[in-house]
């Protein structure tokens, strides 16, 4: 309500009911610490990497410029993550705390205006390629994603909805993790010396890939978790040296990880997914695909950077707010694809993209621009074992 | 006879080569469209089950089509093979294509196979990937050299490669403003240059031979320092251009090479001196227009060994021209680098019209580039004047 006073922190009365804004902070007992890890008095063994880090005594406390104060009540202290700016309406106790009775988000951006193609027109995601993973079950399918994007596979009708791609979006994780071996560096010199980084090979394999998608259509690189690039966020692009022969195509766009850009008027927004793996370790949200949604509303792609996810120390501006809603949001390396349409009170419509890993699935995201509706498309060879 | 002559093919393929035949390895090998190439195979099926000559053969299919899964349409492309077939069709809704993947003589336990003889293929072919395929892309244009450092400096990291004049922001300002500059700045160091005019000559053909030179490259490096506006007439594409920036990747690096760090220009010194193959190892640290100039002598070398390469690759050659480790095919690529910066000046264009505009230019500034050449031994002793001189030049 409007008359509802906004407090800063400072200015609390207990028992006055107000609203306060501020950047969440939540304390975690077993976030992985790098005091507690050398800590000698402790005699801690390097705590295991886990797959979620929640754990019931966490606590909520909001920040604001000048002081923090803790929170409690009707929140859901397992669902959020450090980094949020939300709003909490209530009051403060005797105790120091802050009784909360409601909270609410930055909700969706303003919308932007839509100039979409009026044709037929796809966007083909993909992410999670793992090349470089020694096993080559994925390889005949990425080859027939190669095929079919590239025109080859199918019959004339599916040929010719191929040639309505008009962009491919590889969202990160080109390479497989097996490529981030580091024994080399345990390793003594004189028996590593003659080998070379498995992401070599990956890497050639990569270029060859890339050529024969760029010779047909417009691609976007971006680099993930395992790519030869930057570790914090914001990822820059790959460098065009390590693809000399799909680089000399114009076609070949080598871009940073997040990734925005207008394809067709249409507005594209996403991520390799690091940010959202983030949220799912700290926070009791299991759903690629609702977290997706949450940092939409949140208005802050990825807003655990820096404090447990590597991250530039912006300073004077922080890119990750979203200052304009845009018309499809991704997320590449989820664990299976989902999709969602989402409207927004001010008109906006989103379409919400996990883009499951390639390597993995065999699956692929084809989004049509027309009415941004998604369709996963997947590849599968047969085995041994032919089991359908 | 032209369709018994390609059954015939498919045949000898088949049984006699026992191949796998993938309707892309026909494609490529037969010189025809994909689609053309399924139908082939297609018929060559047919007819043999018809002959029921005996001979066994196994065939696979590749089924597209979409099925309801989860309540939402899911599109699904596969490889079965032929006793799968029907129960593949049927789990689809609704099917958009089937046509036939590969015929061969043996049973296959998997794909495995399939994806070897595709990947075979398409790596011999690599750059007529798309050649026979359904789509073509207007704008998958490989691109030439002389635009490539224009995309460099539009996209984020530009990186050190020598943009062209518009980026003079960042570090690669030295680039940047070299090519530039060096137009203006080519004049007071050319009178330098001329000092060695005539060392130039002896110490071209000395460095030709330290950097493994080959008859040519002599001839080459001479030509270059006495008469380059013959050479360009000689040598038009890569070689004429090549030798163009090499002129002027002489003259321009001498002002960046000044600039940069001192360890720069020492090295660059060494290079001439030692092997070319110190180039190589040093890519990372050199800046564009060190490079190039030591690709320049590279060039020399390596041009011959890969002439016969060069002329047949000369796609290739543009196309890796940004890469900086590979510097084998680079050199005359890497040199076509610089002639975006004549470029802005004479309006970036193909060989013909920069190289006599070029030659005007490179009048003096041959002598200056082949004694920059030699320049570059004499660096050592010079180069605190030069580092002057220059320094006034590019400022």
């Amino acid at each position: 309500g409007q008359d509802v006073p906004v407090r800063k922190l400072c200015e609390l009365q207990a028992g006055e009911r107000c609203c306060v804004v501020g950047t969440l902070f939540k304390a975690m007992q077993l976030q992985p610490s790098i005091l507690q890890e050398i800590s000698e008095e402790h005699n801690l063994e390097p705590q295991p990497p886990l797959s979620k880090y929640i754990h019931p005594s966490d606590e909520l406390i909001l920040e604001d410029e000048l002081q923090r104060i803790k929170l409690e009540g009707a929140i859901e202290v397992q669902r959020l993550v450090t980094g949020t700016i939300f709003a909490v309406y209530g009051c403060e106790q005797d105790d120091g705390k802050f009784l909360v009775e409601d909270h609410c988000f930055a909700n969706l951006p303003p919308p932007l205006p839509w100039n979409g193609p009026s044709a037929d027109r796809f966007v083909l995601l993909v992410s999670g390629l793992g090349l470089g993973s020694g096993s080559g079950e994925s390889l005949l399918g990425t080859q027939l994603l190669v095929d079919v994007v590239t025109g080859q596979l199918g019959a004339e009708g599916g040929q010719s909805c191929a040639a309505n791609i008009s962009r491919v979006v590889l969202a990160g994780n080109l390479l497989s993790q097996n490529t981030q071996s580091r024994d080399t560096i345990n390793k003594a010199k004189y028996l590593t010396k003659k080998t070379q980084a498995a992401s070599v090979e990956a890497v050639k394999m990569l270029d060859e890939i890339l050529l024969q998608l760029c010779t047909s259509v417009p691609v976007d690189v971006m680099p993930g978790e395992f790519d030869p690039t930057n570790y914090t966020l914001p990822q820059q692009p790959l460098h065009r040296c390590m693809l000399p022969l799909a680089s000399a195509y114009a076609t070949l766009h080598l871009v940073t990880n997040p990734y925005q850009a207008d394809i067709d008027g249409v507005r594209f927004l996403g991520t390799s997914g690091q940010n959202i793996s983030d949220i799912f370790k700290y926070s009791s949200m299991d759903d690629y695909l609702e977290i997706l949604e949450w940092t939409l509303r949140a208005g802050h792609i990825s807003p655990t950077a820096p404090d447990t996810l590597g991250c530039y120390p912006f300073y004077k501006s922080d890119p990750f707010i979203l200052t304009a809603c845009p018309h499809v949001y991704f997320c590449g390396n989820a664990p299976r694809f989902q999709s969602k349409l989402l409207q927004g009170d001010e008109g906006q419509r989103v379409l919400l993209v996990t883009v499951p890993a390639f390597s993995a699935t065999q699956t692929a995201c084809l989004v049509n621009l027309r009415n941004l509706s998604c369709q996963p498309i997947s590849f599968s060879g047969f085995g041994a074992e032919d089991d359908d | 006879m032209e369709d018994e002559l390609y059954l015939e093919n498919i045949d000898e393929f088949v049984t006699d080569q026992n191949r796998i035949v993938t309707y892309k390895w026909l494609s490529y090998t037969l010189g025809v469209h994909v689609n053309q190439a399924k139908q082939m195979l297609y018929d060559y099926v047919e007819r043999k089950r018809k002959e029921n000559s005996g001979a066994q053969l196994h065939v696979t299919y590749l089924v597209a089509g979409s099925l309801v899964q989860n309540g939402h349409t899911c599109h699904k492309v596969a490889v079965v093979r032929e006793d799968k077939l029907e129960a593949m069709k049927s789990k689809l809704a609704t099917i958009a294509s089937v046509h036939v993947y590969s015929v061969q003589k043996a049973l296959l336990k998997d794909s495995a196979p399939l994806y070897n003889t595709d990947y075979d293929i398409v790596k011999t072919n690599l750059h007529n990937c798309s050649k026979f395929s359904a789509i073509q892309c207007a704008a998958a244009v490989p691109r030439t050299p002389a635009e490539v450092p224009q995309a460099q400096t539009t996209s984020a990291r530009a990186g050190s490669q020598p943009p062209s004049d518009a980026d003079a922001v960042s570090a690669p300002v030295v680039n940047g403003h070299a090519p530039s500059a060096a137009k203006q700045t080519s004049q007071q160091p050319k009178g330098i240059m001329e000092m060695f005019a005539a060392k130039a000559a002896s110490k071209a053909h000395d460095a030709n031979k330290e950097t493994k030179p080959e008859s040519k490259e002599a001839p080459g490096v001479s030509a270059a320092s006495s008469k380059p506006p013959a050479k360009s007439s000689i040598m038009n594409n890569f070689f004429g251009k090549a030798a163009m920036n090499k002129l002027k990747v002489n003259s321009v690096p001498e002002q960046p090479k000044e600039e940069k760090e001192a360890v720069k220009p020492s090295v660059s010194v060494a290079e001439p001196e030692s092997s070319l193959n110190v180039v190589v190892e040093k890519p990372g640290k050199k800046t564009e227009s060190v490079k190039s100039q030591q690709k320049d002598k590279k060039s020399k070398m390596k041009r011959v060994d890969k002439s016969d390469n060069e002329e047949e690759r000369e796609p290739e050659n543009l196309k890796k021209k940004r890469k900086r480790i590979k510097q084998l095919q680079s050199d005359s690529s890497d040199e076509e680098d610089v002639p975006p910066s004549p470029a802005p000046e004479e309006e970036k264009a193909p060989s013909p019209p920069p190289v006599p505009a070029l030659k005007a230019e490179l009048e003096p500034v041959p002598t200056e580039v082949s004694a920059g050449g030699r320049k570059r031994k004499r660096k050592r002793v010079l180069k605190s004047k030069m580092f002057i001189d220059e320094e006034e030049g590019c400022m």
